[in-house]
């Protein structure tokens, strides 16, 4: 490791003010993902928790591991590239606004580049991939000032762009998941290998009236977003993200709740129109939305109050978009509409605890 | 829980041979130096005064040889009277008989002024032990002639590595309960809160029978969970109103000093404070006077080689400068903590058994407590804040210091004022558990500093407008006189 680091000491010069300068950012994230950095505190506390953000989005990403072994296991190998593509692109859009902006490298990319293949169909053309995520990064993360001051989650922002702008060929680019034991570990399944390309998701086909079976959608072994299929999966991560309390629970708990509350007063009132609750919980991306995407720290209230009412609100919009328009899953618009909707519940918040604080001591 | 907890036991320092007495401390600036260079002065003697905190003295803790340092890095300018770097030395030191330096014509004098009570303060102040008093909201120290609306007596002190109360109560509970027997004859009918960790212990069972019919106090149960020893935190659960008057507090040593002052009437000048902290062998609590060499200190008690010394615990302390001379009139401990030495290898991916993390994000959430060695590292980058509300959570003052930042980071600083940033306690643990590694703590202090110069400006402005008004309406009136 020595060695190593005299390396990184040797090339130093030159990239603080040398001929490289320009690529401070990227010396910078390489040297500080190796080894921690030397700063030291200056004032008081002179201690400071072990956490940082390295660290903090790292917890996302290994929680995201069962749902990116899921996806292998599922739709095969093609993930592999989809991950590596995404990272790619959007990691060169980071980089090059870190160079302009000159600031340090932010770690938020590693969750965005991951989530966001997860949350895309499996067969989708690797250029849309590409696209998307330099979307998703530059507009609705870059654009607003970057890590920490964006609105909008980048990956929601990216796939909500790929669907509108592709409607047809996000559509089809499901994919049936294999019924082999090792499943498609080995394979690697693009669009021209497979016969029979579209496959409808459970919840396209519930709006004909054909539901898919619970266990299958609880083990995830159902057409859907590469990520989004397996609930147990999600369910896995989930928990341990929120046990590590880098989610935080009251989004979750108040996601979920209240599409349950709803989806469950609806079903009984007219079981015809609203399929059952438990059904609809593990269909589509709820969980994974609930679980990864609405906790996003940034683009969530700050307020715990403010967390609970955008949970409800997340909740309830998407058993109505679910259930009551031409769309057949919900969540990335309900949590995009969360997103808008954060600030101000957060304004509301922060007033009544002012209020409350003015006539403190 | 930190390695490096100081023992229970007091241990005795050797008398030193030169003493060193900055002539600042935390709150203090003793500027008006009322010694000579060559004068031989006995212990208990007024060395100098600080004339902004009502003539709080410097007493010479023991006999000796005065000789004066001016700071030498400062500039000339900035060691006239307003900033009084330098400091105080005294050679030969002797451990002579300990005497009171109070005239007995002044005594008398005092007394035809302001009675019996007034005594008692002017003792309290001239021998040293008024120093330990603390206004509850701003920390300051309190006006020894104003009448406060209650005070708080607090035997915790719960900032790691600082002296403790349970180490100073040790073998005096006598002393304590008699302290608090004289602080009870300075108030007419305010209450007197006390402040234990358990008010069912024997411990505080004894305190209730040994001041039973001699003072009141009312007893008050705080978890032994930093900050909570806040004076600000507990004038605010005690539901004492900021308008209503001052709130004095008063730590352990404050009601020890006042036994002595005002019993035995002999000046304050040895403390028990605490040198603990990772880079310290055997942290322990020691017995020194002001102006002990910390080298001596260091010596003994210093492990690591290259390790900083802080004055105070560890989230609130300040670092003691290159070269520590003596120990200052209000160290309540010093604090030893390693350099960071080593840059870890992918640190952020360790599993890490060995660091306790307030998210539970590393395995060590699994284990049970531990002792965990801390450095001065950083241990991250800055960040942004990404809003993760960690610092809301740990905030004992109950207000929001992301907010607070945001609001800072845009220079909007009425906002950050209607935020409460006033309620700040400085307690330091927001900066601690942030991720985005942000000093807040120091940001809200400048920030407060600045509201507080601001309001100066604006009532001096408002004085100085009220003047010409009067002057003008004086002149009016002696022209119509005229006419």
């Amino acid at each position: 490791m020595k060695i190593l680091l005299k390396v990184f000491e040797a090339v130093r010069p030159s990239f603080e003010g040398g001929k490289l300068r320009l690529f401070k950012p990227v010396f910078e994230a390489l040297e500080h993902a190796l080894f921690a950095p030397s700063t030291t505190t200056v004032t008081a506390p002179h201690i400071r928790d072990p956490l940082d953000m390295k660290r903090f989005m790292s917890m996302v990403v290994i929680s995201l591991v069962p749902c990116v072994l899921a996806a292998f296991y599922f739709f095969g190998l093609r993930m592999a590239a989809m991950i590596l593509v995404s990272y790619a692109a959007g990691g060169a859009v980071e980089v090059v606004f870190a160079i302009v902006r000159k600031e340090d490298i932010y770690e938020g990319f590693l969750v965005t580049g991951l989530l966001f293949p997860l949350i895309l169909p499996p067969l989708l053309p690797l250029w849309m991939v590409a696209l998307g995520v330099a979307f998703g990064v530059f507009i609705g993360k870059e654009l607003f000032g970057g890590t920490g001051r964006n609105v909008f989650n980048p990956a929601l922002v990216g796939r909500c762009f790929l669907s509108l702008a592709y409607p047809k060929m996000m559509a089809a680019s499901y994919l049936e998941p294999s019924g082999a034991l090792a499943g498609r570990l080995l394979t690697y399944i693009d669009a021209s290998n497979i016969d029979a390309i579209s496959s409808a998701t459970p919840l396209a086909l519930a709006n004909k009236g054909d539901f898919s079976s619970l266990p299958h959608l609880f083990l995830g072994s159902v057409s859907g977003s590469a990520g989004e299929t397996s609930a147990i999966a999600i369910i896995l991560g989930g928990v341990f993200l929120l046990l590590t309390r880098v989610a935080n629970w009251r989004t979750v708990v108040s996601i979920l709740g209240s599409f349950v509350l709803l989806g469950g007063i609806l079903h009984y009132t007219s079981p015809q129109d609203v399929g059952p609750v438990l059904w609809h919980l593990c269909a589509g991306g709820l969980l994974f939305g609930a679980f990864f995407m609405a906790t996003d720290p940034v683009t969530s209230p700050t307020s715990n109050a403010g967390k609970w009412l955008y949970g409800i609100l997340i909740g309830a919009v998407t058993v109505l978009i679910r259930n009551f328009t031409g769309y057949v899953e919900g969540v990335t618009f309900a949590i995009l509409l969360g997103n808008i909707v954060a600030p101000i519940l957060d304004e509301i918040i922060v007033g009544v605890r002012i209020r409350r604080l003015r006539s403190e001591g | 829980m930190l390695q490096g907890r100081p023992e229970r036991a007091v241990k005795v320092m050797p008398e030193p041979e030169v003493l060193n007495l900055p002539l600042r401390s935390r709150r203090f600036v003793f500027s008006d130096v009322s010694v000579e260079d060559g004068q031989r002065v006995s212990s208990g003697d007024i060395l100098a005064k600080d004339p902004n905190n009502y003539a709080v003295p410097l007493l010479a803790p023991r006999a000796g040889l005065v000789r004066l340092k001016k700071d030498e890095n400062a500039a000339p300018a900035a060691v006239d009277a307003s900033r009084g770097g330098g400091h105080i030395i005294i050679d030969d030191v002797a451990n002579l008989e300990e005497h009171a330096d109070i005239a007995k014509e002044e005594l008398e004098h005092i007394e035809r002024e302001m009675g019996a009570g007034g005594i008692k303060r002017y003792k309290l102040l001239v021998l040293g032990a008024w120093q330990f008093f603390y206004d509850a909201y701003t920390g300051a120290l309190p006006d020894p002639q104003g009448t406060p609306q209650a005070i708080i007596v607090s035997t915790v002190s719960l900032e790691p590595f600082v002296a403790r109360g349970d180490a100073q109560l040790h073998k005096r509970l006598f002393n304590f309960t008699r302290g608090l027997e004289q602080l009870q004859s300075l108030l007419e009918y305010q209450p007197m809160y006390l402040v234990m960790p358990d008010i069912k212990s024997e411990l505080a069972n004894r305190i209730r029978d040994h001041i039973r019919g001699y003072a009141w106090a009312k007893m008050l149960e705080i978890p032994l969970t930093y900050p909570y020893d806040d004076f600000a935190i507990l004038a605010r659960r005690l539901g004492l109103r900021r308008d209503k008057g001052p709130v004095w507090a008063v730590r352990t040593e404050g009601v020890l000093a006042i036994d002595r002052a005002l019993t035995l009437t002999k000046p304050c000048t040895v403390r028990i404070i605490s040198i603990g902290g990772t880079g310290v062998n055997s942290p322990a609590h020691i017995k020194v006077m002001p102006g002990y060499p910390i080298d001596k200190i260091r010596d003994t008690y210093v492990s690591e080689p290259a390790a900083r010394m802080i004055d105070g615990g560890i989230l609130t302390g300040e670092a003691l400068g290159q070269e520590p001379v003596g120990i200052d009139t209000e160290c309540r401990g010093i604090t030893v903590l390693g350099e960071l030495q080593d840059r870890e290898f992918l640190g952020f991916a360790r599993p890490g058994w060995d660091r306790s993390c307030y998210a539970a994000c590393y395995l060590s959430s699994l284990r049970k407590r531990f002792r965990e060695r801390f450095t001065t590292g950083m241990r991250g980058e800055g960040r942004p804040c990404i809003s993760c509300n960690f610092c809301e959570e740990v905030c004992p003052a109950g207000i929001m210091p992301h907010l607070i930042h945001k609001y800072l980071y845009r220079d909007l600083i009425e906002e950050a004022e209607q935020a409460r940033i006033d309620l700040c306690v400085e307690c330091g643990l927001c900066s601690f558990v942030c991720p985005s590694k942000l000093d807040l703590r120091q940001e809200f202090i400048d920030a407060k500093k600045l509201i507080e110069q601001e309001k100066e400006e604006i009532r001096q402005e408002q004085e100085r407008q009220e003047k010409l008004r009067q002057e003008e309406a004086a002149k009016r009136s002696a022209e119509e006189k005229s006419e």
